[in-house]
């Protein structure tokens, strides 16, 4: 994640990084008024933006995808919620490039080979995965809504925009983008990545984490399953010390090899 | 469509130092959420009606007075599902309608629609500007700071631009609202890919234009906008303190709670 603190010495990366939160915020917040489930989130479709701009511009659209998400709360209101929600957004807009570049490597995002599209999938599913593990954690932590709903629309959302819309503007933006020699690497060529076993190494531990989050956190704040560590009291509903305690250490997971990515 | 909720007036509260109306931000979200009962959380909303009135903020709340709507009514709902505490009134399936539930349930919902309305009031009293030099006093770097400010700049212009390119390819003949909700949303692909562009476009000229004026060559750089520190800072810094202070009370005795039973 060294990147995400070095791209703010670079002019261009800082104006990057303000595009893509302000493209990200102009189609999120037109879509605002169309519910998904009223209250709790809206149909999303700006959610294909984050996914377009981490491979064009990398930590710059990691960035980029946090703060236009904040703008775009600040249209329909913002809540201590929001602060999952900014870092849920970065580590959105962060994981699709590392993650490519750990599986793919040096493979084009827009190759229509099966092996390309298996590792496009999969990039994007291990974004929006840990998107919605940290909304939905960080929301049943302040006791405001059960994991089991954010954790899931959120992964749904999350993967119909960037299944249904982002092929479609990446196919016609990249090329140019690579021409106009604007990608990330271009951008910023002094940027080293680790050896790849290390960034293996930590895509292993992102999904491992990543995958254990969902499936406690829905099996806890379902009732599912009560964890016979913990006390009864820990084990009712709003379920929000037994998703601290349960959850907590695979996002800790996740981050971590989210860190060596 | 107003993208933003700021209202321009001169009241005491819209004068109030930026890091003031952060922290009362603060101050609100944490006074909301030490407490779950609805009674205890109504004489927040009595202050808030206050201040709704002192900054003129009512139109704010009257456009989204369905947001606030649904956001009681599907988190009561919610929480009737998943918290299944306390002796059923009446049977149904899926939820559990008991007074526990429902004092429960309602009281997330009154608890997210007042941070709902803290927002809102927060939005409608501080400009782009001051938020971010609220967040530079609070330690935000500039570079950060500037990227926000950019960035809502940015999406009007954005929202402008796409809302050209719909008219131009309306007069062309396209229709875009063929099909159904999923191809209604892909033919608006090719509204995104132009304003894409264009602002890439920008993006050089920005940077260099930025890099010419200077940007980055200081860590702290002077600012033409100064807020100096008035009595009234003082005194609503106190009033917030005082009111954190009191909801944490409230809730260390006890009186804040919901009991299961």
């Amino acid at each position: 994640m060294r990147e995400l603190g070095a791209m703010w010495r670079n002019t261009r990366m800082v104006v990057l990084c303000a595009i893509s939160a302000a493209l990200y915020a102009a189609v999120l917040v037109p879509f605002k008024v169309v519910p998904l489930i009223p209250g709790v989130t809206e149909l999303r479709p700006a959610n294909a933006i984050p996914i377009v701009c981490s491979f064009l511009f990398g930590p710059a659209a990691a960035w980029g995808a946090a703060i236009g998400n904040m703008i775009g709360d600040f249209f329909g209101g913002v809540g201590p919620g929001d602060i999952f929600g900014f870092f849920a957004n970065l580590f959105y807009g962060y994981i699709p490039y590392k993650a490519w570049n750990v599986i793919a490597q040096g493979q084009s995002p827009v190759a229509r080979s099966p092996g390309a599209v298996a590792s496009y999938v999969a990039v994007c599913l291990a974004a929006s995965v840990l998107c919605a593990d940290i909304v939905g954690w960080g929301d049943n932590l302040l006791s405001f809504r059960p994991f089991s709903i954010l954790g899931n629309i959120i992964v749904f959302n999350n993967m119909a925009s960037a299944l249904v819309l982002s092929p479609l503007i990446l196919i016609a933006v990249y090329p140019r983008v690579r021409r106009g020699r604007m990608l990330y690497a271009d951008v910023m060529p002094e940027f080293k990545e680790r050896p790849w076993s290390v960034r293996a190494a930590g895509l292993l531990l992102l999904v491992a984490g990543e995958a254990g989050a969902w499936l406690m956190g829905n099996l806890v704040s379902t009732g599912y399953w009560a964890p016979s560590f913990l006390s009864a009291a820990m084990t009712q509903a709003p379920y929000d010390k037994a998703i601290a305690i349960v959850v907590s250490p695979f996002i800790l997971l996740a981050v971590v090899g989210v860190g060596l990515m | 469509m107003p993208i933003f909720l700021y209202i321009e007036r001169a009241t005491f509260i819209h004068r109030l130092h930026p890091t003031v109306k952060v922290f009362a931000l603060f101050v609100m979200f944490w006074s909301v959420y030490w407490v779950d009962h609805p009674l205890a959380l109504l004489p927040l909303a009595a202050v808030m009606a206050a201040a709704a009135q002192i900054t003129g903020a009512w139109p704010n709340f009257y456009r989204l007075r369905w947001l606030f709507i649904l956001v009681v009514f599907f988190t009561t709902l919610a929480w009737m599902v998943f918290y299944r505490q306390g002796p059923a009134l009446i049977n149904l399936p899926l939820i559990h309608l008991s007074r526990a539930s429902l004092l429960f349930g309602l009281g997330r919902g009154l608890k997210l629609a007042e941070l709902l309305a803290t927002s809102v009031l927060f939005l409608s009293t501080t400009k782009v500007e001051e938020f971010t030099a609220g967040l530079a006093r609070l330690g935000v770097p500039y570079r950060v700071g500037f990227a926000i400010t950019l960035s809502f700049r940015l999406v009007p212009l954005f929202i402008d631009s796409a809302l050209t390119v719909v008219q131009a390819q309306n007069l062309r003949g396209y229709d875009f609202n063929r099909g159904g909700p999923l191809e209604r949303v892909r033919r608006y692909v090719p509204v995104v890919i132009p304003v894409f562009m264009g602002a890439l476009r920008k993006a050089n000229s920005m940077a260099m234009a930025l890099e010419a004026r200077g940007f980055g060559m200081s860590r702290q750089p002077t600012s033409f906008i100064d807020y100096p520190v008035e009595a009234g800072d003082l005194a609503a810094t106190a009033a917030l303190f005082a009111l954190g202070a009191v909801y944490f009370i409230i809730y260390y005795t006890g009186y804040g709670a919901i009991s299961p039973g």
